[in-house]
């Protein structure tokens, strides 16, 4: 199988659908000529025309609106927002007319449209480019919230995110976008709300998403070589959360661990935990349920300080060796 | 005039209900708003209170009755009135006995008779309340009386659950038949984990054998609780430990010669005889104290030097393998020694050792003598830096001097495994040098 | 306060129909049709405020009475098939765009039979098989959503075209210029229905509004914008028909602001303490949309008292029984209040 980049991968699913859907189209800001601010769409106005790479003044909230519009109306826009953070000037449209026009009109409405949205520190982009706001978005009934860990996933899943009838949070990670992975040619989609167990493992079960699947796997790496066996579940989608997933491996481990680049506050890992705890994996937990986070603090700019604010593979290391002893 | 006791309507279409009991007999003296009827519609049951205070007469409709809703029931007599004054019509008529009560009487009642309405029983189910529990405030039990026992249990403070364990540590329990307060546990703060729990209660050594009997003959035996935990901290220190091991033979004449002194004196003072374990420990807590290098811990990235001895004496038990501790051996006499390794193994045998009683060992001592080992290696128990294997006293001919004199000697293999990491192999053979020297001159340390 | 000006406006006072009716091309029985509707909508909104006394409507709603002129203008100068995006105060635009007022008063009363299956109530009723993309509760919510039905229209090469209607409240909302922006630069086909009713809730638009009329502000975009007296029903059908013709031919959108006042308070918990009766009563008496195309078909003998009260008679009778529909619906299922989150 040919080795391509996370960049690579979600541009050939755009490329590749818009080609067979004429009903899709891409919509944001720069994506024509300078191919986006993280080059995704490079290539693409000279293939699809600005029609459908359809540059936008800088407006977020009419970007996100006008997909929102034109997917009521049986368009399958996808809306590139060039940071994630942006999303705060759209949360209207997205949450207040996308997320609930079918429901508030009785099931008449679809909305099939998707929000591309590239989050995530580690570029030195500070408080305002750097978020991972997928918890916030996790919170809107209606919205499904898709990050992918690997460019294999990333084709997969965002194949089966544009042909979804539902609005669909589309989570990049910026650090991801240079990471090659194994991507076979040609069309595969990989189903919404599904899990992956991208390393097995029997000692402790670690729930993670996007870019902390990559940390997480260089650790069960690591540890596996020492005989802690850990097992690393990439929920993929965030929203709807694969419940029995989660479920299966800490009744198999007994052990949680959730790691995620969002704050801590209100993070998901919080629901993770409920999942287990109201379900029956809660009488096979052998060690209280644990999660590192997101400090409770803004990105800040200094390499050093930046990292210090997320979790990097030496804390998830740190963490699950205290857990596996008993010593937290 | 009497006032009438009538039937209330609780339902748009409803036109009667079903007496269930009367809580109070004709001739009781009844408080308006007090429960005095027992009644189930289609829907409810519920109790119908008096309307008015006064001695409960001529009751109409009786338990398991029909009666009809906003019609007369009973009558309730006032100071100075009597059931002459109740108007004819309404007047009861003494139920005639009929032919199937007549018949009934020959299968003598089978109901137990309750002390509690039926009512009661229903709300004390839903409430959780033990019935027998409750004591009635007038002939039985009424679902008042349930309501005010539930009130007054919940102003009782529920202890909280005075065991710490994990949810895991709990469900196994719970299937094993085990009693999580006879447990100890090693996780933090002496929470029990699964590992804790032992396949088997230590408490009913025939269930046991017959649990072991049968685990004999199925193939295959689920990895889990002690036995999981021992082949994880196992694999984990084979696998991350490099282990030395150096072996030598100890001439043990003079050690038996002066425990047997020891003990001779010891059963003159009523003390028990001091083991051969014991005595090692002792004899090992010494040595340690000369190499502080093999009473050590490698934890991330760091050797932490003991001052204490702690001396761990793996221990066998019914389910498994547990190390006990000897806390500030180093400091101990023999005789404290003995006590404490006594008192320690008898504790894992009945499965109640503490966390304290696992925990903060710092070099391990393991005897498989008694089951007529002579040499083998052990695995080190993490974190801990060094083991002792103590094979058996063999005795066999040796050379005793340097006219190669050959003797009879009861001698000992001791077999050290040491984490390269923290020992080197100079310093483990200097350590059991000292050891050796210990114990074939014991009055080096019992001086 | 003054908020308008009658000298402002860009067109003639309606002052004789049968000139105008023709110069139009609408022939007596579409202006009786059109009376009818306003009339409809008005007993509608009447209804609506008795059932809310009556304590059977569980939420709130906004009401629409005299404001009749520009939904049924509009309604009537677009097409079938053209997408319509209200904005909350949105009876009136439903039943002229040929709304079933059983299927409203059923949603109203929240019952299953309504346009939503009581998902949405009087503040999100649409109709989206019928291109009718719903009332929004955001001030501004269709304007965001308008560009992309535009883009959408644009793109598939249909010769639709979008109206959507907003308040003079939501001229100060920011969406309002990243809407007529893009519309502007990508020459959709939308139309703009500015529906000024001269308060935003209790806020007069002169006090929020730096420059009224809202039509200038088209002008920064380069849109074409024209200000009218929008209880003038033919006025209102005039100038909706002539930017409907301009956006269907490609020319992009167009803005129109029409001049209105609504009768009932903003909503339910309402008390009129920013307005005077008498400003209400000189609307009421002088300005009412009905009575004043009323006046226009009798002077011009195509209508009689008789007829009139026919009508009257016929639509209450049409809103009784929408009510009667309504009370003998089913109430949604509760087991079902999961269904629909997703698709």
């Amino acid at each position: 199988m040919p080795e391509i980049t996370y960049r690579e991968a979600i541009h050939d699913a755009m490329v590749e659908e818009m080609r067979r859907d004429e009903n899709v189209f891409l919509i944001g800001e720069d994506i024509g000529t300078y191919g986006g601010a993280f080059g995704v769409s490079a290539g693409m106005l000279a293939e699809f025309g600005p029609e459908r790479i359809r540059e936008t003044p800088i407006s977020e909230l009419a970007i996100v609106g006008a997909a929102a519009g034109a997917a009521m109306v049986g368009m399958k826009p996808i809306a590139e927002l060039m940071f994630m953070d942006f999303i705060l000037l759209a949360l209207e449209p997205l949450m207040n007319q996308a997320a609930k026009a079918r429901y508030m009109f009785g099931g008449k409405a679809t909305v099939p449209m998707v929000v591309r949205m590239p989050g995530g520190s580690g570029t030195g982009a500070a408080a305002q480019h750097s978020q991972s706001l997928e918890s916030i978005l996790m919170h809107i009934p209606g919205i499904k919230v898709v990050a992918p860990s690997t460019a294999y996933d990333a084709k997969g899943l965002l194949l089966s995110a544009i042909r979804d009838p539902n609005p669909i949070c589309f989570v990049e990670h910026k650090l991801l976008y240079k990471v090659k992975g194994e991507v076979p040619v040609g069309e595969y989609t990989i189903p919404l709300g599904v899990a992956d167990i991208k390393h097995p493992g029997d000692d402790i079960t670690v729930v993670t998403s996007g870019i902390m699947v990559q940390k997480s796997l260089a650790v069960a790496q690591k540890l596996n070589q020492e005989g802690i066996s850990v097992e690393v579940l990439d929920l993929r989608t965030l929203r709807p959360m694969d419940s029995q997933a989660i479920i299966n491996s800490v009744k198999k481990t007994g052990r949680l661990l959730v790691v995620h680049e969002a704050v801590q506050t209100g993070g998901w890992a919080g629901e993770v935990m409920a999942v287990v705890s109201s379900s029956e994996a809660f009488d096979y937990l052998d060690a209280p349920m644990r999660r590192l986070a997101g400090k409770d603090v803004p990105i800040p700019y200094n390499r050093f300080l930046e990292a210090a604010a997320v979790p990097q593979e030496a804390d998830i290391e740190a963490e699950i060796r205290a857990i596996v002893s008993n010593k937290y | 005039m009497p006032t009438p006791f009538i039937m209330p309507k609780m339902d748009m279409d409803q036109e009667v209900v079903t007496i269930i009991a009367w809580l109070k007999n004709e001739g009781d003296q009844i408080e308006k708003g007090e429960p005095v009827i027992e009644v189930e519609t289609d829907k409810i049951t519920s109790e119908i209170e008096a309307p008015e205070s006064g001695i409960l007469a001529n009751i109409l409709y009786h338990e398991n009755e029909e009666a009809p809703v906003t019609k007369v029931v009973a009558y309730i007599l006032k100071e100075g009135e009597s059931p002459d004054s109740i108007p004819e019509l309404e007047k009861k008529v003494e139920p005639t006995p009929s032919k199937s009560e007549e018949t009934s009487t020959e299968d003598v009642t089978v109901k137990p008779i309750s002390h509690a309405t039926p009512l009661a029983e229903k709300v004390s189910k839903d409430l959780g309340v033990q019935l027998k529990q409750v004591s009635p405030s007038g002939s039985k039990v009424t679902r008042k009386d349930v309501e005010a026992f539930a009130e007054k249990l919940k102003d009782q403070v529920i202890p909280r659950v005075s065991v710490p364990a994990t949810p895991a540590a709990r469900s196994l329990a719970e299937e094993r038949g085990l009693d999580l307060e006879s447990l100890s546990g090693s996780g933090p703060r002496g929470r029990i984990q699964a590992a804790d729990v032992p396949m088997q209660a230590p408490s009913q050594p025939e269930q046991v054998l017959a649990e072991t009997v049968q685990a004999a003959v199925t193939t295959s035996i689920p990895l889990v609780g002690k036995r999981k935990r021992i082949a994880e901290r196992m694999t984990a220190s084979y696998q991350s430990t490099p282990h030395i091991y150096l072996t030598v033979e100890v001439d043990m004449t003079a050690s038996e010669s002066a425990r047997k002194r020891i003990n001779l004196l010891a059963e003159k003072e009523g003390q028990s005889a001091i083991s051969v374990t014991a005595f090692l420990a002792k004899m090992v807590a010494w040595a340690l104290g000369r190499h502080p290098y093999l009473n050590a811990s490698l934890q991330d990235e760091k050797i932490f030097l003991s001052e204490d001895a702690n001396i761990g004496i793996a221990t066998a038990v019914a389910d498994g393998l547990i190390v006990p501790v000897i806390h500030g051996a180093n400091k101990l006499t023999l005789r404290e020694i003995n006590m404490n390794l006594q008192y320690l193994t008898k504790q894992a045998r009945a499965g109640v050792l503490t966390a304290n009683e696992v925990s903060g060992g710092t070099f391990t001592i393991s005897n498989l003598g008694m089951y007529g080992i002579t040499s083998f290696t052990a695995i080190i128990n993490p974190p801990q830096s060094a083991i002792l294997a103590v094979g058996g006293l063999v005795r066999k001919p040796v050379v005793v001097d340097e006219n190669d004199t050959i003797a009879v000697r009861p001698m000992m293999n001791l077999t050290l495994g040491a984490d390269h990491r923290v020992v080197d192999g100079a310093v483990a053979a200097a350590f059991l040098a000292d050891l050796v020297r210990a114990l074939e001159s014991p009055e080096l340390v019992l001086y | 306060m003054t908020t308008w000006k009658k000298e402002e406006f860009d067109n003639f006072e309606t002052t004789d129909v049968l000139e105008k009716s023709s110069e139009l091309g609408i022939n007596q029985e579409k202006l009786i049709d059109m009376y009818r509707t306003m009339v409809k909508i008005r007993i509608f909104e009447e209804m609506a405020d008795k059932q809310y006394a009556l304590g059977k409507v569980h939420g709130t709603m906004h009401l629409s009475a005299g404001q009749e002129a520009v939904a049924v203008g509009a309604g009537f100068a677009i097409n079938k098939g053209d997408y319509l995006l209200n904005h909350h105060r949105g009876h009136g635009h439903f039943i002229a765009s040929g709304a079933d007022v059983n299927k409203m008063m059923a949603e109203f009363l929240g019952k299953d039979t309504g346009y939503c299956h009581g998902r949405g109530g009087s503040m999100h009723i649409a109709d989206v098989t019928a291109n009718n993309l719903g009332a929004n509760g955001i001030v501004g919510g269709g304007l965001q959503l308008a560009v992309g039905v535009g883009l959408a229209v644009q793109m598939k090469k249909t010769d639709q075209i979008v109206l959507t209607i907003f308040g003079d409240g939501a001229a100060n909302e920011g969406i309002f210029h990243e809407s007529l922006n893009m519309a502007a630069i990508w020459n959709l086909p939308i139309l703009y229905l500015c529906e000024n009713n001269q308060y935003g809730m209790s806020a007069n638009v002169v006090r929020v509004s730096a420059k009224t009329p809202f039509k200038d502000r088209a002008a920064a975009y380069g849109i074409p914008g024209y200000y009218i007296d929008g209880n003038d029903v033919l006025a209102v059908y005039e100038f909706i028909r002539k930017a409907a013709d301009n956006a269907r031919s490609g020319k992009g959108p167009v803005f129109v602001e029409a001049q209105t006042y609504r009768y009932f308070g903003h909503s339910k918990s309402d008390r009129n303490l920013y307005r005077t009766k008498e400003e209400i009563d000189y609307w009421k008496s002088v300005e009412d949309p009905i009575i004043r195309f009323e006046k226009l078909l009798l002077n011009a003998n195509l209508i009689d008292i008789q007829s009139i009260n026919m009508i009257k008679e016929e639509m209450s009778k049409v809103i009784d029984e929408s009510v009667t529909f309504a009370e003998n619906s089913p109430e949604p299922d509760v087991k079902d209040v999961t269904e629909w989150v997703y698709a």
